[in-house]
């Protein structure tokens, strides 16, 4: 069994902020939306951690973000669209393997290297939640937050409650992302093997992979692993 | 040598001091017109000051003639009986009775037209119309009666006031042409105490003059008031000018009978109130249309500071200007009024307002924009948020003038298309088909929010600054105690509303988003699918794990299975 460094060291720290930050403003702008159901913190109270982490979460986004543009391998994130064929059809593979596969005990599919750290799906999904929606969710939070400060943007988006209705649209979206994004995360070859690796930065890859790539052996590696 | 001395001082003394003396009295006798007999006998008692005559109506006729002016009259030279004609030094009747004043006069007056012609009478116009008029005053009234000067020793004698006062201080009156009658009488002690108490009438009235005075004829009393307002501006070019962008003045130039100008606020021009250091004028004059919000005002922490004597406490004015009053309903410039005295708001607010990590000035500006000063600082006011309806393209009010033309109807029409099941509450489907509608006939429209005070006078209860809400769970949360009244606004193009009631809920409906898309409060506009959403997407996040879970548990053996063949093959 070899270990790939896989999460370098800047990411590691962005992931965990940003894991813990999501919860928060989850939690947060739940207890302001529902507090006639639950009362967690006081209006005040949630209002404060929420915007405080909303900011600290602005500045993580781009340790992200200058991470990867500065050591160019941002690429990770980049479906190879030139091939949509053959990119659809791993892509249909790995849903295949999560729907079916996994039931069977058949081996994932992809396997994860510093350069190709993402299976197809995961590549869409954390494209466009990087590229687009937490862009968004930070734009529109910020939009709330001080909507007169930004009205030129709030005017140009139609109005307030239309930079709301995004924030909240998101803040569903993320709140189920989140619970399944965790869930994902112990499908490694160990419940915990995806987790450890995103606190140590290095995945576990059995050696034999590399040296046959046969299915069979590296079904019956997964399996042990199990 | 002494004696001639003596001699030469007193030849002096009498050169020089009573010869003087006696040469002014000689002239003096010899200028000064002698009364007749007569009247020296009928002086003989009429110079008595306290004789009196008690009339039919209790009044108490003075019967005293003051021989001075009587011998510097214009009529010295007649005796007593050319006027009093019923009285001679033969015959004194003892016991006349007479029913006033007026009717005394009235009679003495007659007298007058045995010597003067009615040609004369009528030589200038205003003489002629007053002596044609039914109710015409007498001669005396105008012209004195034992001191009468003649009109050019009156003219020249007298200031100009003065002269215009001779007439008009009498009981004058205009008839109108619809009949009214408009009194002229100007109280000389009120005008030389008004503000206007140093000025000479023709500085106003420039087409009367002591020789000029045309006659004039208006159609009621209004019109006459609208035309001398055209006199105010000769003065007070700014005030006018202000007012013609007034509030007031709309309603003036829609023909409101009861709009008001400038002698309605200020009261009549000759008698016009100088401005107080106490500002109880800014209050006495609104009062007299407005009465209704005074005891509001007085409730307020505006009137405890007036009567304390501090030098900055509001009156109406003060907030609302003193002639270019707006609707404090179709502009956010009421607050600008608040803000005159109550400077950095944005500062003072943000001491409180929390928005971390940093507050800024628009942070509070974001809340003065939809919340008025009123709704937070008025004493347990009704809040409510008022929707009205704005043009994107514009961002004026539609008002309900426009939108009947728009739609094509009348306003029982307009009333179906906004409550279209007509049960008196607005629904967010009928915001949204009225939203959708005025969109179809090419207007984008949007529901502008605020929350405000219920009435205007809720508007002038402001409390102090302990009584003020800070409460953000009155408006943030769900049910928010201040978002349960909700209305629809539709401005009318003289300023005022119409206010239909909403749903309480409809800020919370997906149909409103887009109609009133700029108004969001935290909390409690919340859009309650999103919360069904929410909760779909938590149950279905959850189920995705337990669901792959349980499959994977249910499909176990087919690994086992798969795994012991492997085992076999090796």
């Amino acid at each position: 069994m070899k270990k790939i460094y896989l999460h370098p060291l800047p990411i590691r720290i962005w992931h965990w902020v940003n894991a813990g930050g999501f919860i928060i403003l989850i939690l947060t702008g739940a207890q302001m939306r529902f507090s006639n159901v639950f009362n967690l913190f006081s209006f005040e109270t949630a209002v404060d951690i929420h915007s405080w982490t909303g900011f600290i979460l602005l500045a993580n986004y781009f340790i992200w973000l200058l991470y990867y543009l500065l050591t160019f391998k941002i690429k990770i994130y980049i479906p190879p669209l030139h091939h949509p064929i053959e990119f659809t059809k791993k892509a249909l593979r790995q849903a295949k393997f999560y729907g079916w596969g996994i039931m069977v005990g058949d081996e994932n599919p992809h396997h994860s290297t510093p350069d190709n750290k993402f299976n197809p799906m995961q590549q869409v999904s954390y494209l466009m939640i990087m590229v687009a929606l937490i862009p968004v969710q930070i734009i529109t939070g910020l939009l709330l937050w001080d909507p007169k400060l930004f009205s030129p943007v709030v005017n140009l988006i139609g109005g307030i409650q239309i930079a709301d209705m995004i924030h909240v649209l998101l803040f569903i979206f993320f709140s189920a992302f989140i619970i399944v994004h965790f869930y994902l995360a112990t499908l490694g070859h160990t419940t915990f093997a995806h987790i450890i690796a995103m606190f140590s930065g290095y995945e576990e890859e059995y050696e034999e992979h590399e040296e046959h790539g046969g299915h069979a052996e590296e079904h019956s590696h997964q399996e042990k692993t199990e | 040598m002494d004696d001639i001395k003596k001699k030469i001082l007193i030849s002096l003394f009498i050169v020089f001091m009573i010869f003087p003396i006696y040469v002014y009295a000689a002239k003096v006798v010899a200028t000064k017109p002698v009364l007749s007999d007569e009247a020296q006998m009928c002086l003989g008692c009429h110079s008595n000051k306290d004789m009196t005559k008690a009339l039919e109506n209790k009044e108490i006729l003075s019967l005293y003639v003051d021989g001075d002016a009587f011998v510097n009259s214009i009529h010295n030279a007649i005796s007593c009986a050319g006027c009093h004609m019923d009285i001679s030094m033969q015959n004194h009747p003892q016991v006349k009775k007479i029913k006033s004043k007026k009717e005394y006069i009235a009679n003495a007056s007659k007298a007058c037209t045995m010597c003067h012609a009615d040609d004369q009478l009528r030589k200038k116009p205003i003489h002629s119309f007053l002596i044609t008029k039914a109710k015409a005053i007498s001669c005396v009234e105008c012209h004195g009666s034992h001191s009468i000067k003649g009109i050019a020793a009156q003219r020249a004698g007298l200031g100009e006031t003065q002269y215009c006062l001779s007439c008009h201080k009498s009981r004058l009156s205009m008839t109108m042409k619809n009949g009214e009658s408009l009194s002229v009488f100007v109280d000389e002690s009120s005008l030389r105490n008004s503000a206007h108490g140093k000025l000479e009438c023709t500085k106003c009235h420039s087409n009367f003059s002591k020789t000029q005075h045309p006659v004039r004829a208006f159609n009621s009393k209004r019109e006459y008031t609208l035309i001398n307002t055209e006199l105010c501006k000769k003065c007070h070019p700014d005030a006018s000018s202000q007012y013609e962008k007034s509030i007031h003045y709309d309603l003036f130039k829609s023909g409101n009978p009861k709009a008001p100008n400038c002698t309605d606020c200020h009261g009549n021009a000759h008698s016009l109130a100088r401005t107080k250091p106490d500002k109880t004028i800014g209050l006495t004059l609104c009062n007299k249309c407005h009465r209704e919000l005074n005891s509001s005002y007085e409730a307020s922490i505006h009137n405890k500071a007036r009567l304390q004597g501090k030098k900055d406490a509001p009156v109406c004015s003060s907030c609302h200007n003193a002639h270019n009053i707006e609707s404090t309903k179709m502009t956010t410039k009421i607050k600008e009024g608040c803000f005159k005295c109550h400077k950095d708001m944005g500062k003072v607010h943000n001491k409180w307002l929390k928005n971390p990590p940093i507050t800024l000035s628009t942070f509070a500006t974001a809340h003065f924009d939809v919340v008025s000063c009123a709704a937070c600082h008025s004493i347990e006011a009704k809040r409510g948020i008022y929707l009205t309806l704005y043009s994107r393209k514009t961002g004026e009010p539609v008002t309900e003038e426009e939108l009947l033309k728009i739609l094509e109807t009348d306003p029982v029409g307009l009333m179906k298309k906004i409550d279209s099941n007509a049960d008196g509450i607005i629904k967010a489907r009928e915001i949204w088909d009225f939203f959708s509608l005025l969109y179809k006939k090419g207007v984008t429209s949007i529901f502008m929010g605020k929350m405000d005070v219920g009435n205007a006078a809720e508007a002038h209860m402001i409390g102090g600054k302990a009584e003020a809400t800070k409460d953000c769970v009155k408006c943030h949360q769900p049910g928010a105690e201040f978002f349960q009244n909700v209305f629809v606004v539709i401005q009318k193009a003289d300023g005022k509303r119409t206010i239909l009631n909403a749903k309480p809920g409809v800020l919370n409906s997906v149909y409103t988003i887009l109609p009133v898309s700029k108004f969001y409060a935290l909390g409690s506009t919340n859009i309650k699918l999103f919360d069904i959403l929410f909760i779909i997407a938590l149950i279905g996040g959850i189920a995705v794990p337990i669901g792959h879970i349980s499959l994977r548990i249910i499909t176990s053996p087919l690994r086992s299975l798969r795994r012991m063949g492997k085992g076999g093959k090796k």
